[in-house]
């Protein structure tokens, strides 16, 4: 029983670290822009579906991974100049244009890709034995590589003086644009960015979950759960608490069912808005 | 019942079009224009009008319920593509009773409270006499209640035993298998030739839930041993939480999956090797339209409860031949031809075969408007099916009682990334299996 909980930790924190990168993506474009942005979770659907069809059609799912961010970034940038720039800062205009987005965006790929699902198959094989399974060595990978793109964002977002520049127009746009910040293009850059990072946690959890065009729908909430708990637009609370919760929820799958796992998580997420209605994290940056 | 008034009736059909949907502002501008031309005189269009208001007065509607979009749109293509198939089939042979067929279809959005509403619009603004319906156990389940308040024959297509069983009426019927029989046609085998300790993994919902039922009965009968159930919930991507906690006494895993999740099932399984200490078994609705090949080597040496068998080989006759042709799928991995799509074959003959077997009611009991509707119910209680163009499947009955359809069945073992036939079950073993459990014959109409 001990070594189940321990093997779910694991799994947990595995996941965890893949969600926290799509999560992260969905906190920069709402803590920059108050979008809240419910196609998120088709972007990452979006990056399941272009690594497939670069690997198939490169040969390489190393070449397609170096790709995914590239277009996710420029498909970010389209849409942000057609769709999002006419409604931002209405938090509540931007659900409704973001919602049809997404309608779009799955429609729009089961029309030209198909409904079909399909399997990817992973880029490294083999398990390996974690606390009485055996565990697959690309979820390893998969983790590891998740973490180091975070610790690359943050180093980028403190180091460099575009990260300054997003990090100014977070604080203060109107300062910001006095001091010569191009607040516009700065907007652009981070919808940019938070698209590119849903269309690579796609790019990696390909060859563990599955491509189809409604792959995005159920990942929406998990993501959602992080940003609401690690405190809205909070960037580290928002990769802590997705991480927290895919620990805690393995902990509690491996004692109980996986259904009340989930219902458990949920109560937590009202908890934590009851006591510290910011999240658990508020205030650490902005 | 009173006639119902005939009105303007919106959607494009399969007769005059392969799409098919409500009433879009294009209709609505048509419509509008055409009135305004008619009450300035234009005599010529108001003939034309005329003449094709003739025409479709003599047809007769029948709804197709069908999952175009969510979840289960990679099986609704295939079930709307073999109901046209069989639309064309029946119109270009002269239609029902000399009466043209004119299919309608609603897409269900793969969701039971969508698919209940149109349900609803087709049979009130459509008005379809007869409905083959949905392979979504939660949208059938939820749609037989309507087609009874509407006194409207209702065709289930999916595997939930509920349609033809506690929740089933005079009204509905269901030529295909659902879990009572699934569990009759595999199970027995499967403890003989598999192992006795069994797990089932199925998805949190109405499908999953009655195959648990139905094989944990059977198994336990045999003297097998069956734990406790693991349900995975709908929205789960990642499955190791689920598979690890599979006991490890199991000698036979068997899931049940449909569309992403089976791919996920299949994907995580493999990835943390449990075929190599279980036998994996399955029915056929977990690897619907999908093809072994393309799972990459994930579903090899998995049994699985086949309908109708996926490579022509294995019921080698010039029907099946002809229904692969007339659906546009290839005769060894029931790809369609020109494109990578697998025929979700062992469910979407339904559609085809129910267009069919409503033909044959229909012009036995010499149906002519919706006030026939008894006859036609009558005559497909007992319904015997021949081996045809028309019942490419094979020969089957329409079993009086409990309106289940019992029909071949085939146990195959996925060996190179086809489909081998290992046992066939008979519809008569089927019928010796499977004693009727209710009797919907007795049901006032």
């Amino acid at each position: 029983m001990s070594a189940l909980v321990l093997a779910l930790a694991v799994n947990g924190l595995v996941w965890g670290l893949i969600i926290a990168l799509i999560a992260l993506g969905l906190s920069i474009i709402f803590g920059l822009l108050d979008i809240i942005n419910v196609a998120h979770g088709d972007f990452f659907m979006l990056g399941t579906v272009v690594v497939l069809v670069l690997t198939v059609s490169t040969g390489s799912y190393w070449l397609a991974l170096a790709l995914v961010p590239l277009i996710g970034f420029a498909v970010g940038l389209v849409l942000e100049r057609l769709i999002i720039r006419p409604t931002i800062r209405q938090a509540s205009l931007t659900i409704v244009t973001t919602f049809g987005l997404s309608m779009m965006l799955q429609e729009g790929v089961r029309a030209t890709y198909g409904a079909q699902p399909r399997r990817m198959a992973a880029p490294i094989e083999g398990t390996i034995p974690l606390f009485g399974i055996d565990y697959d060595v690309y979820r390893i990978f998969a983790a590891a590589f998740a973490a180091l793109c975070l610790v690359a964002f943050f180093v980028f977002l403190t180091r460099t003086k575009l990260g300054t520049w997003i990090r100014a127009v977070r604080h203060d746009p109107e300062t910001a644009t006095a001091l010569g910040v191009p607040v516009t293009r700065i907007c652009a850059i981070t919808f940019g960015l938070g698209t590119a990072m849903a269309l690579l946690g796609g790019a990696i959890a390909a060859p563990i979950t599955t491509v189809e065009f409604r792959t995005g729908v159920d990942i929406l909430p998990f993501c959602f759960m992080a940003v609401i708990i690690g405190g809205l637009g909070n960037l580290q609370g928002t990769v802590a608490a997705a991480v927290l919760l895919a620990v805690f929820e393995g902990l509690v799958t491996s004692v109980t069912d996986p259904t009340i796992a989930r219902i458990v998580s949920l109560g937590l997420m009202s908890v934590v808005l009851l006591v510290r209605p910011h999240g658990l994290f508020s205030g650490a940056t902005r | 019942m009173a006639k119902r008034p005939t009105k303007f009736r919106p959607t494009k059909t399969a007769s005059n079009d392969k799409s098919t949907g409500g009433l879009t502002r294009r209709n609505f501008l048509e419509v509008a224009l055409a009135g305004g031309a008619a009450a300035s005189g234009a005599y010529i269009s108001l003939a034309r009008d005329m003449s094709a208001f003739a025409q479709a007065s003599g047809s007769i509607v029948i709804g197709h319920h069908c999952e175009l979009t969510g979840g289960f749109a990679s099986w609704g293509y295939w079930h709307n593509k073999c109901a046209l198939a069989a639309t064309k089939v029946i119109n270009d042979g002269g239609g029902i009773a000399g009466r043209k067929l004119e299919l309608v279809t609603e897409d269900t959005e793969s969701n039971p409270a969508a698919g209940a509403r149109k349900l609803r619009s087709l049979i009130q603004r459509n008005r379809a006499s007869f409905i083959t319906g949905s392979v979504h156990s939660g949208v059938m389940l939820a749609s037989i209640p309507v087609a009874t308040e509407m006194k409207t024959v209702y065709f289930s297509t999916g595997e939930a035993t509920e349609a033809t069983g506690e929740k089933g009426t005079r009204y509905s019927f269901r030529t295909g298998t659902d879990t009572y029989g699934l569990a009759a046609a595999g199970a027995p085998w499967a403890y003989e030739n598999l192992g006795k300790t069994w797990t089932i993994i199925s998805p949190d919902y109405a499908w999953g839930h009655s195959h648990y039922k139905e094989h944990k009965a059977v198994i336990e009968k045999l003297g097998g041993k069956v734990h406790d159930p693991i349900y995975v919930p709908l929205d789960a991507k990642d499955l190791v939480p689920y598979l690890a906690r599979i006991p490890q006494d199991t000698q036979v895993l068997f899931s049940v999956f449909f569309g992403a999740l089976s791919i996920a099932f299949y994907t995580q399984a493999k990835s943390m090797g449990l075929e190599k200490t279980m036998r994996m078994y399955s029915v056929s609705g977990t690897i619907e339209a999908i093809a072994p090949a393309d799972l990459k080597g994930a579903a090899e040496g998995v049994y699985i409860v086949e309908n109708f068998p996926r490579m022509l080989k294995y019921k080698d006759d010039a029907f099946h031949k002809e229904y692969n042709k007339l659906v546009g799928t290839d005769d060894v991995h029931a790809r369609e031809i020109g494109s990578d799509k697998v025929n979700a074959k062992s469910h979407s003959w339904q559609s085809y075969e129910n267009l069919f077997a409503l033909k044959q009611a229909i012009e036995a009991s010499g149906w002519k408007q919706k006030s026939d509707d008894k006859g036609v119910i009558e005559a497909l209680e007992g319904l015997q099916m021949a081996n045809s163009l028309g019942f490419a499947q094979g020969a089957k009955t329409l079993r009086k009682e409990d309106h289940s359809g019992m029909i071949d069945c085939y146990i195959s073992r996925i060996e190179n990334d086809e489909f081998q036939v290992k046992k066939k079950v008979t519809k008569e073993e089927m019928a010796a299996m499977l004693p009727p459990r209710y009797d919907f014959s007795k049901e006032a109409l």
